[in-house]
């Protein structure tokens, strides 16, 4: 990996007495699809976390498209093209779901306040384009029937598709998601698959995500790391991975067929 | 008994059919006192819509603009100087609290931000009387307190002033609100801090912008009131009227908050004048609780809220 998209050197997180992340370094290439897997309690969401800001690292560095970014906030992080998803879905419940994707583009929008206000001339034109955009991923993601329903009233499986939706709408370089197959049923696990692979292809994004679902790990990753107590123990393509000792003892020896 | 139901069923209708002047005024005085509510109910809205704090110092930055604005005037700063001055006094006092008060508390339970804004609110008060003195003031802005007749109604140019200014603020706030970035933000960090971080926007900036409308709704609430009847500690109180509002229109609505301004203003002054006298009078002060507590009862979120979606 002569040049990867971003790379987590040595980073260590502590809450209180609780080393939460020991000495972990990833890095993500341009383009690849990265599961990040591991036991409950491993470390995972508190790695996308430190990824997007919300958490900063005691010790060790975070560098996106060669530059150090260890400390920024999370708007920042989300400035840079870097765009994320809740495990626990964190949709703006009272908004329809258009008005929640169309935020996902405020940081693409540019002008005058007074212009915006009186929805005129440049303004008007800004917000049919970025209106164009949100269309074309509301297809993608065929919600086209349910994009005036309030987000809060969604089912929860539509409710991650939506999720998912906003993130795209920031066109992100990195995406990061956490768990987005978590309490869904077969047909729509496989929905949400196809919807990350094709994600990658058509819009060229890289995308780290958290899974469960070993099957569904196996199907679409291009490469996988295992945490286990805060520290990585494995870091492969999947059928390696499958195999590796450590990785079975701590992980899958339980569920393993 | 029918004496009674007379009284408060027909004899009202029909002293109002009686003299349309009368009521015009009656009501005229009305909305004037409501379009004051209504200010000052914006101003909580917009800081509890953004941050979900309900912010007890509103009723004393509405006080502490109106002395820090008929400070200056003292000194012999002129008026349009002055209102710039306060302004921009006001959009400080946002900033500040923003890294004084919010900042290391985010993140916090809510009671814990309300309790937050009480101390602000005592400070704000001591810290007004410390630097502009304590006594009742008069704030001349330059428009008199003079009425007219105007097709048969008396209209005080005050008040006419006071309501045009305070509609046309209103009308700004809600299309800044609605229409723009700024609104899609606001909407988006009301309804959920780590989403709305999530994709980019940033809690400070939103809680400075928010601060500062609310401080600059209240120096115009501040103005009106003083010119009205004098600035003074009780300027403060007003913003126990504004809680009966924010009932009646729904704690997160911007129109919520004008209209149920309006009702209650409107309202406690056709009470007063009309059906008053056959409860000796003083309706004007309970009126507005009342009704808040019937909204309670049969509508919490208010006229123009957000439905108060629970998934079990």
């Amino acid at each position: 990996m002569s040049d990867p998209l971003l790379e987590v050197r040595d980073i260590s997180v502590r809450f209180g007495a609780l080393l939460a992340l020991d000495r972990v370094s990833v890095e993500i290439a341009r383009g690849e699809i990265l599961a990040i897997i591991g036991p409950n309690g491993a470390g995972k969401t508190t790695l996308l976390n430190v990824i997007s800001g919300f958490y900063h690292p005691y010790e060790g560095r975070i560098v996106f498209e060669g530059r150090d970014r260890t400390r920024l906030a999370p708007p920042d992080v989300a400035a840079l093209g870097i765009a994320r998803t809740f495990q626990n879905v964190a949709l703006f419940k009272g908004m329809s779901v258009l008005d929640n994707i169309m935020t996902g583009r405020l940081l693409k929008m540019r002008g005058s306040f007074l212009l915006e206000a009186l929805y005129w001339g440049p303004a008007r034109r800004q917000e049919l384009a970025h209106r164009a955009i949100v269309e074309r991923i509301i297809d993608f993601l065929e919600i086209q029937a349910i994009r005036k329903t309030p987000a809060g009233r969604l089912p929860y499986g539509l409710q991650k598709r939506v999720e998912l939706a906003r993130a795209l709408a920031a066109e992100p370089t990195l995406l990061l998601l956490d768990e987005p197959m978590a309490g869904m049923n077969v047909e729509e696990k496989e929905d949400m698959c196809r919807f990350v692979l094709d994600v990658t292809q058509e819009f060229g994004t890289t995308i780290a995500l958290i899974e469960h679902d070993m099957g569904v790990v196996m199907d679409i990753s291009d490469r996988v790391v295992v945490l286990d107590y805060g520290q990585k123990i494995a870091d492969g393509p999947p059928e390696q991975v499958r195999k590796d000792q450590a990785v079975l003892d701590a992980y899958l020896g339980v569920a393993h067929d | 008994m029918t004496e009674i139901l007379r009284g408060v069923f027909l004899a009202p209708f029909k002293d109002m059919a009686g003299s349309p002047a009368f009521l015009a005024e009656v009501l005229i005085g009305g909305v004037f006192a409501g379009l004051l509510y209504s200010l000052v109910a914006l101003g909580f809205v917009l800081i509890f819509k953004a941050s979900g704090v309900f912010n007890f110092a509103q009723g004393v930055m509405v006080l502490f603009a109106a002395l820090t604005l008929v400070g200056l005037m003292e000194r012999g700063v002129p008026v349009p100087v002055a209102l710039v001055l306060t302004a921009l006094v006001m959009v400080a006092l946002a900033f500040a609290i923003e890294r004084v008060v919010l900042r290391p508390l985010v993140n916090q339970e809510y009671i814990i931000l309300f309790m937050a804004t009480i101390g602000l609110n005592f400070f704000l008060e001591g810290f007004g009387e410390m630097v502009w003195g304590a006594n009742v003031k008069k704030l001349d802005v330059g428009i008199p307190d003079r009425s007219f007749m105007m097709a048969g109604i008396q209209v005080n140019q005050l008040e006419l002033f006071a309501a045009v200014t305070a509609a046309v603020l209103v009308a700004v706030l809600a299309v800044f609100f609605h229409g723009t970035r700024i609104g899609r933000a606001l909407r988006a960090v009301a309804d959920d801090h780590e989403a709305a971080l999530s994709i980019g926007i940033s809690l400070r900036t939103i809680w400075v912008i928010v601060w500062s409308v609310a401080g600059i709704v209240a120096l115009v609430a501040g103005i009106m009131w003083g010119a009205k009847s004098g600035v003074q500690f009780s300027l403060s109180l007003i913003a126990l009227k504004a809680l009966p509002v924010l009932i009646l229109g729904g704690f997160t609505s911007v129109p919520g908050a004008i209209v149920g301004g309006l009702i209650v203003g409107v309202g406690e002054k056709l009470g007063e004048v009309y059906w008053g006298p056959l409860v000796g009078g003083a309706i004007e002060n309970w009126f507005a609780y009342v009704v808040a507590l019937a909204f309670l009862l049969f509508r919490p979120q208010g006229l123009f809220g957000e439905k108060i979606i629970e998934r079990v």
